[in-house]
């Protein structure tokens, strides 16, 4: 029989497949799985990106938001990812360098940006930027601060989008509405409470609530996952983005 | 899209990082405390029907093989079953994936926390003796700890005194080792204060028990600081436990803890050479009551000389 | 060292002491070896009962106590011999007895334990 106080076991769950990492992935020679690896990026850090140039390079809204299309226009068509090494830094910061020196270029040259380029069809909603900017800028972070605390906004605000959509997909909807209750909302309410709107017992709404964490979690890493590309700088981010003391 | 607020902001993140155990036999009670390496919770194991503290991993995805060698190593931690080693009873993966290991809840105050409390010199000292033992027995059984510090020395609540966070325990001769962290060459892990100068250097290859050495030595000045009448022989053991090379260090932790242990029998310690003076202050001071009794008895035979005189 | 010894050799030095310093009373100056020779042997015999109640009983307070009471005793003795010097050979041989006491409880390789 073994002795409850030194038998290790207990079952080794599978690991959750790797995904495909779209900074490798932006290396590719193919041009449609480049495209989809930029689309990734290009997703995850417009709006932290144009915040940071707003607030950085004082640029006004319209400058900002042609740098930021510019920006990315350009790093499409020239590859600028390519060049990444994660053994030097991370590609956050490898990105935030590549903005900072476009957009000194773009200064240095005076011309104003011709918007347009592959960027345009993506509908990036700046007028949703520029207001949060406006409601909730800081002036006590440094800019490279300000642009990692964006970053992390946005990807737990993309994270909460791709949750939902899953939710509605899978016919969970009744997760997704607990979750948002419970942890987005800013009133206060207890699982009685929430038990007695929805119809469930406290139990029920427990786990649900527990699973829909677990899969929001989920969510957040595979997020991270897309956008770091090693398994060394995909940790380093997710004790970042999960707000660990180090 | 919804707007996150900074204060929604970091819940949801405390909300990511709390561990699920809904796949396990424990229950989350509340969070202990949160370090680079994870989190540490209080947990009800339901099965025994008893708290643990389970200790969770922040390595969110991780392969088979890394998986399979934190376990054999968590199995090798385990089996150090010591009264000042804190035993590891469990050790799985969540149903995130991340890694944890349960082990017994102490009960106390942090070894930090012990001498901020005033405790004497003399029972900072024995506390420090218990963990030299408990980390000597670590190093005959090939387990090095690497993150010596008073924060991972528990005081129970009886007293006992228990050494925590085996987390980035190497055990020796095994280059690829490290418990529950990936460390490789030139990284350097561990806390800086109490480290090692070849472990501040990343030579985690080259690191031995005399690493842990310098830690305790480091810990040993941390006890000592402040507090009044620390005698030489007491620095004396510190700096030799400290010494910059290795070789100069103590050979191992049981022969710092015999150190310690003459240092409280007021005998001479080999770290430290008395002259003659000091030599007898010691014993004087060791067998006071008899010098005085004897001292009493002369004074006596003086007084009687005296009167008698008269 | 054992008990007993350390009782012997710490009587012994103490009584020969105690003997040595008859030399300042001039009255009995002139029997100063058979003084010394006597409470030097004194010393052991108190040294040796108290080193062997100490090898038996582990009790620093009953060991004082029984050393006090055998240096009071021997010292009683004594006095009584030389009819007189009471207040100036018992008071010494108490406190004797009384160091000889503690040292042998504190000091010296207490006796085996035979396994049961």
């Amino acid at each position: 029989m073994t002795d409850p106080d030194t038998d290790i076991g207990g079952p080794l769950h599978k690991f959750p497949v790797t995904h495909h990492s779209a900074i490798i992935n932006a290396r590719s020679d193919d041009q449609h799985i480049r495209r989809r690896a930029f689309d990734t990026i290009l997703a995850s850090y417009w709006k932290p990106a144009y915040k940071y140039i707003r607030l950085k390079w004082r640029a006004d809204n319209e400058d900002a938001k042609d740098l930021t299309q510019g920006f990315f226009a350009n790093a499409f068509e020239k590859n600028y990812f390519a060049t990444y090494d994660a053994r030097k830094a991370s590609f956050q910061t490898f990105l935030r360098t590549c903005l900072d020196g476009f957009v000194a270029n773009e200064r240095k040259a005076g011309q104003r940006l011709k918007r347009g380029g592959d960027v345009d069809h993506y509908q990036l909603d700046f007028a949703a930027a520029e207001h949060e900017l406006a409601a909730h800028a800081s002036s006590t972070l440094s800019p490279e601060d300000y642009f990692h605390r964006e970053w992390v906004r946005w990807m737990f605000t993309l994270a909460v989008d791709a949750f939902r959509q899953r939710c509605e997909e899978s016919g969970r909807t009744v997760h997704f509405q607990l979750f948002e209750r419970y942890d987005l909302s800013d009133d206060e309410v207890s699982y009685a409470s929430l038990a007695a709107d929805f119809g469930l017992d406290t139990a029920t709404v427990n786990n649900y609530l527990a699973a829909a964490r677990r899969d929001f979690r989920r969510i957040v890493l595979e997020k991270l996952r897309e956008i770091t590309a090693t398994d060394e700088e995909f940790r380093t981010e997710a004790r970042s983005l999960l707000g660990v003391e180090c | 899209m919804r707007w996150l607020s900074d204060d929604k902001l970091k819940h949801l993140r405390s909300v990511v990082s709390e561990p699920d155990f809904s796949a396990t036999k424990y229950t989350f009670v509340k969070e202990l405390g949160r370090g680079g390496m994870g989190v540490v919770c209080l947990a009800e194991d339901r099965e025994l029907d008893r708290l643990v503290a389970i200790k969770v991993l922040n390595t969110p995805e991780l392969t088979a093989d890394f998986g399979d060698r934190m376990i054999r190593e968590a199995q090798i931690i385990a089996r150090l079953e010591h009264p000042g080693i804190v035993p590891v009873h469990d050790v799985g993966t969540l149903p995130d994936g991340r890694i944890f290991y349960a082990m017994k809840y102490v009960r106390g105050s942090r070894l930090d926390e012990y001498a901020a409390q005033g405790a004497s010199l003399r029972d900072r000292l024995r506390k420090f003796q218990s963990v030299c033992d408990a980390v000597a027995f670590a190093h005959a059984h090939g387990v090095i700890h690497r993150d010596l510090k008073p924060q991972n020395i528990m005081i129970g609540s009886f007293g006992e005194v228990l050494v925590l966070d085996w987390g980035i325990a190497k055990i020796r001769d095994d280059p690829r080792s490290s418990a529950f962290h990936q460390t490789t060459e030139g990284a350097v892990i561990g806390t800086r204060n109490y480290m090692s100068p070849e472990q501040a250097r990343g030579e985690v290859d080259q690191l031995d028990e005399r690493a842990d050495i310098y830690s305790l030595g480091a810990v040993l000045s941390f006890l000592l600081k402040d507090q009044p009448k620390v005698s030489k022989a007491a620095h004396a053991i510190s700096s030799k436990a400290t010494a910059t090379a290795k070789e100069s260090r103590y050979a191992s932790a049981s022969h710092l803890s015999a150190d310690i242990g003459r240092l409280l029998d007021a005998e001479p310690v080999s770290a430290y050479r008395e002259n003659a003076f000091e030599r007898t202050s010691r014993w004087v001071g060791k067998n006071r009551f008899l010098v005085l009794l004897v001292l009493a008895y002369l004074l006596m035979r003086i007084f009687l000389i005296f009167t008698s005189r008269r | 060292m054992s008990k007993p010894l350390i009782g012997v050799l710490l009587g012994a030095i103490l009584g020969l002491i105690d003997g040595l310093t008859a030399w300042f009373t001039p009255a009995v100056r002139d029997q100063l070896l058979g003084i010394v020779i006597g409470s030097t042997l004194k010393g052991i015999i108190a040294g040796v009962a108290i080193g062997f109640f100490a090898k038996k009983f582990h009790s620093l307070p009953l060991g004082i106590v029984f050393g006090l009471l055998v240096g009071a005793f021997l010292a009683w003795l004594v006095a009584f011999m030389q009819g007189g010097y009471y207040f100036e050979i018992i008071l010494p041989g108490t406190l004797v007895g009384l160091i000889v006491g503690f040292a042998t409880q504190k000091y010296g390789k207490p006796a085996v334990t035979a396994n049961t």
